[in-house]
């Protein structure tokens, strides 16, 4: 009898070629349905992008490495099929969108791969229509991918393996790098894709976005599934053990003993009681006040930027105090980043002023700027060059002639990279990483630490660890100014938010005050977060 | 999806490649000004009837540099006229460059050659490289202002060279990393399959023949009128 699954896996053990014989699965068991919508979670290192690689083939046959234990496509034993003959079946959709769009016009990605299966053009040019017309993309088709933004890029991804009518599609991480905008429609367009048939498995640890799509939900913990079910049975045995954080309505649920368990705020509210108000959880930054609120370390003066014929910023004014964390809002494209560069001179303004410790930018090179202002930016790859992490801390600090010894022990105790000094920065894991360049950003004591969405791709333990350190380093005096998308670190985070749109300030104040300024987030094209559409914020 | 029917696509991507090749030959065969003026002349003509002037003028700004510096080298090492024939010849052999690229996608060029015996891989890695080199560009844009922006002086001049592993130890891991994940991408999107189709349809029509005969009378035509 046929097997009513489409991939079985049993006591699955796989150890990369250069991962020093680690087993990133290390006996897994799953068994997957062709019409599922699957959401497989773990914090960063359980081995979720791993799994999905076994999937389509791609472990073994392209990654190599030591593989134990049975793994099933289509009652095949993957080692008997290659990735070209799988990669029809179980289309993938990487979680890196510029390194998986190599052809010059989206109609052209599309296109490849039902060239790869020999189809004829009449056939190929209905499938380019058809999977265009699903995504939401057939405006796009002259489009090169790589102009495109990083929702309509990861729309493309999927477009490209959805015209091959794979009975499943695999992504990982779809959501990693999407602001609120894209990501709705990235989600609304794999609802639609699973409602016609298409079983859909998903790598994620965003889980707030994802729960109420999935119909079942798997965790992986140190290379093993250690539980599986609907998202409603896995999340009421609790997650948090595992590195995940449970959705706001779902730990609300839980420790009011709610069910069925509600997965999203819309739930939730349906659930409560008028009578009965909800208490809110508490926050970090609510918590810890404010400090030297008089002693301005930057002065932002109304200052605008035009480049190719656009203007970029508009007459964006703001203040930073010392031990203040000022959050930087906006969607994708929304003008922060251009912003940043202002603020340590890789951009100087067409008119107005940035005044860093009372000096005004334009007086100073990048390099002298860099002793006040510290960036960390959001790719640390950009940065590493050094054979060891204790070389990489220092050489800014050197290179700017202030390195200093007790300080730099202090910021190796304070970012836990003792164990990790010798190792080679490029090699560690993505939080760790991120954790090397900021105390290498900080080794040069600059006065305002600044840093461009710290948390993307990141895990709870990073993100709660992150948090603990910016509150750290206030109470030191620390002026941290956030750039980010991701409201609901922001609103734990930063006493102050700024919210960008289109190159101008369009909101400022607490984040409760930001959120409920119903116009200005929509220009922004942003969603408050669960926090304050449950709660909702102060309005000072 | 409606295709304008410009110069771009009017000849198949074969016939622009041989023609800029008969050019070439008609350029390096010149060996005075006043041939190589006419030259220039039909070739300027071509880039602004197909609408191109502007970018062209974009791209001398470039180009003319580089061929007046090839002309002070041959004139101080000959004489002035030699200087200036050797500049003007470089500057067409760019344009010529300029005006095949800026009307074939490499991509169309690769997968045209393919019809003609080339290997699919070797057309692939031609046409996805130059796609990538924007990309690197922007990603060697990114580890400049990120060494900058921690104090590693990498502005341009002599004093980068000095940080240069700052600039190339970034820059090289992201490229290797940036090769696997695309080596992977295309593996799962069935790349080096056997019995691949091509959705664009590259055919030699009659303008194309007509094209190649008029290029190669009219290439014959000056080399002997030349003699």
């Amino acid at each position: 009898m046929r097997s009513p699954f489409l991939i079985e896996i049993e006591s699955l053990r796989y150890a990369y070629r250069k991962g020093g014989g680690k087993w990133i699965l290390d006996g897994a068991h799953l068994k997957i349905r062709p019409d599922e919508y699957l959401l497989v979670c773990g914090a960063s290192g359980s081995g979720k992008s791993t799994l999905c690689r076994t999937f389509n083939g791609l472990i073994p046959h392209f990654f190599g490495g030591s593989l134990q234990g049975d793994i099933r496509i289509a009652g095949i034993p993957a080692a008997e099929q290659s990735v070209d003959r799988l990669f029809a079946t179980m289309g993938m959709v990487f979680q890196n969108p510029e390194a998986q769009l190599f052809n010059r016009t989206v109609e052209r990605e599309i296109a490849f791969g039902l060239e790869s299966i020999g189809l004829a053009r009449s056939e190929i040019k209905r499938r380019i229509a058809e999977a265009a017309t699903t995504a939401g993309i057939d405006t796009l088709l002259s489009k090169n991918p790589h102009e495109l933004s990083g929702g309509e890029q990861q729309l493309v991804s999927i477009a490209a393996v959805l015209a091959l009518h794979p009975q499943m599609i695999i992504l990982d991480e779809p959501y990693a790098n999407l602001d609120p905008f894209n990501l709705r429609r990235v989600r609304a367009a794999l609802k639609e894709i699973h409602r016609n048939g298409t079983g859909i498995i998903i790598s994620e640890h965003r889980l707030a976005l994802t729960v109420a799509d999935a119909r079942r939900m798997v965790v992986l913990h140190q290379g093993r599934i250690v539980l599986d079910g609907t998202p409603e049975e896995v999340l009421k045995q609790g997650i948090e053990r595992y590195g995940l954080e449970s959705p706001l309505a779902v730990r609300i649920g839980r420790r009011m003993g709610m069910t069925p368990l509600p997965l999203d705020i819309n739930s939730l509210k349906l659930k409560i009681s008028s009578d009965k108000p909800l208490e809110p959880p508490a926050s970090s930054a609510l918590a810890t006040p404010r400090t030297d609120v008089d002693e301005h370390v930057l002065t932002v003066d109304r200052i605008c930027f035009h480049a190719g014929g656009r203007t970029l910023l508009r007459d964006i004014s703001f203040t930073l105090a010392k031990g203040e964390c000022l959050a930087l809002v906006g969607a994708n494209g929304a003008g922060k980043t251009t912003l940043l560069r202002h603020l340590n001179g890789l951009n100087r303004p067409s008119r107005g002023e940035v005044i860093v410790m009372n000096r005004p930018a334009r007086e100073l090179k990048v390099s002298q700027l860099a002793r006040y202002v510290g960036v960390a930016f959001q790719n640390p790859n950009s940065q590493f060059f050094k054979l060891t992490v204790r070389d990489e801390i220092a050489v800014g600090a050197k290179a700017l002639h202030c390195y200093d010894v007790s300080w730099t022990r202090e910021l190796v105790g304070l970012f836990k990279l003792g164990p990790l000094l010798d190792r080679a920065p490029y090699r560690l894991s993505e939080g760790e990483k991120k954790r090397v360049a900021f105390a290498a950003t900080l080794a040069a004591r600059p006065a305002i630490l600044a840093m461009d969405e710290p948390t993307a791709g990141q895990d709870m333990f990073f993100r709660r660890s992150l948090g603990l350190l910016l509150a750290d380093l206030r109470q030191r005096g620390q002026a941290v100014l956030l750039i980010t998308q991701d409201l609901s670190f922001a609103e734990e985070h930063a006493q102050r938010w700024l919210l960008l749109a289109q190159g101008e300030m369009v909101a400022e104040g607490s984040p409760g005050r930001v959120m409920g300024n119903q116009a200005a987030m929509q220009r922004a094209h942003l969603e408050p977060t669960d926090r304050f559409r449950l709660f909702g914020g102060e309005k000072n | 999806m409606i295709r304008k029917k410009t110069m771009e696509n009017m000849l198949d991507p074969r016939t622009k490649l041989i023609t800029a090749i008969f050019f070439t030959i008609l350029v390096v065969t010149s060996r005075k000004l006043s041939w190589l003026l006419p030259e220039w002349a039909v070739l300027v003509a071509f880039v602004i009837f197909i609408g191109k002037g502007r970018a062209y003028a974009r791209w001398l700004r470039l180009a003319l540099p580089m061929a007046l510096f090839f002309g002070a080298v041959t004139w101080w090492t000959a004489d002035w006229k030699a200087g200036l024939t050797a500049a003007l010849a470089l500057l067409i052999l760019i344009s010529i460059f300029f005006v095949f690229f800026s009307t074939t996608t490499p991509e169309d060029l690769g997968n045209s050659l393919v019809k003609i015996g080339l290997p699919y891989p070797v057309a692939f890695v031609f046409s996805t490289s130059l796609q990538f080199v924007p990309m690197i560009g922007r990603k060697a844009g990114n580890v400049t202002d990120a060494q900058r922006s921690r104090g590693i002086p990498l502005e341009p001049g002599w004093s980068a060279l000095r940080h240069y592993p700052a600039f190339l130890g970034p820059l090289l891991i992201q490229a290797f990393q940036l090769a696997e994940e695309l080596a992977a991408a295309m593996e799962a999107r069935g790349f080096g399959r056997p019995g691949r189709t091509f959705y664009k349809e590259y055919r030699m029509g009659p303008a194309d023949w007509l094209t190649i005969a008029g290029s190669l009378l009219l290439l014959a035509a000056c080399l002997v009128l030349r003699r």
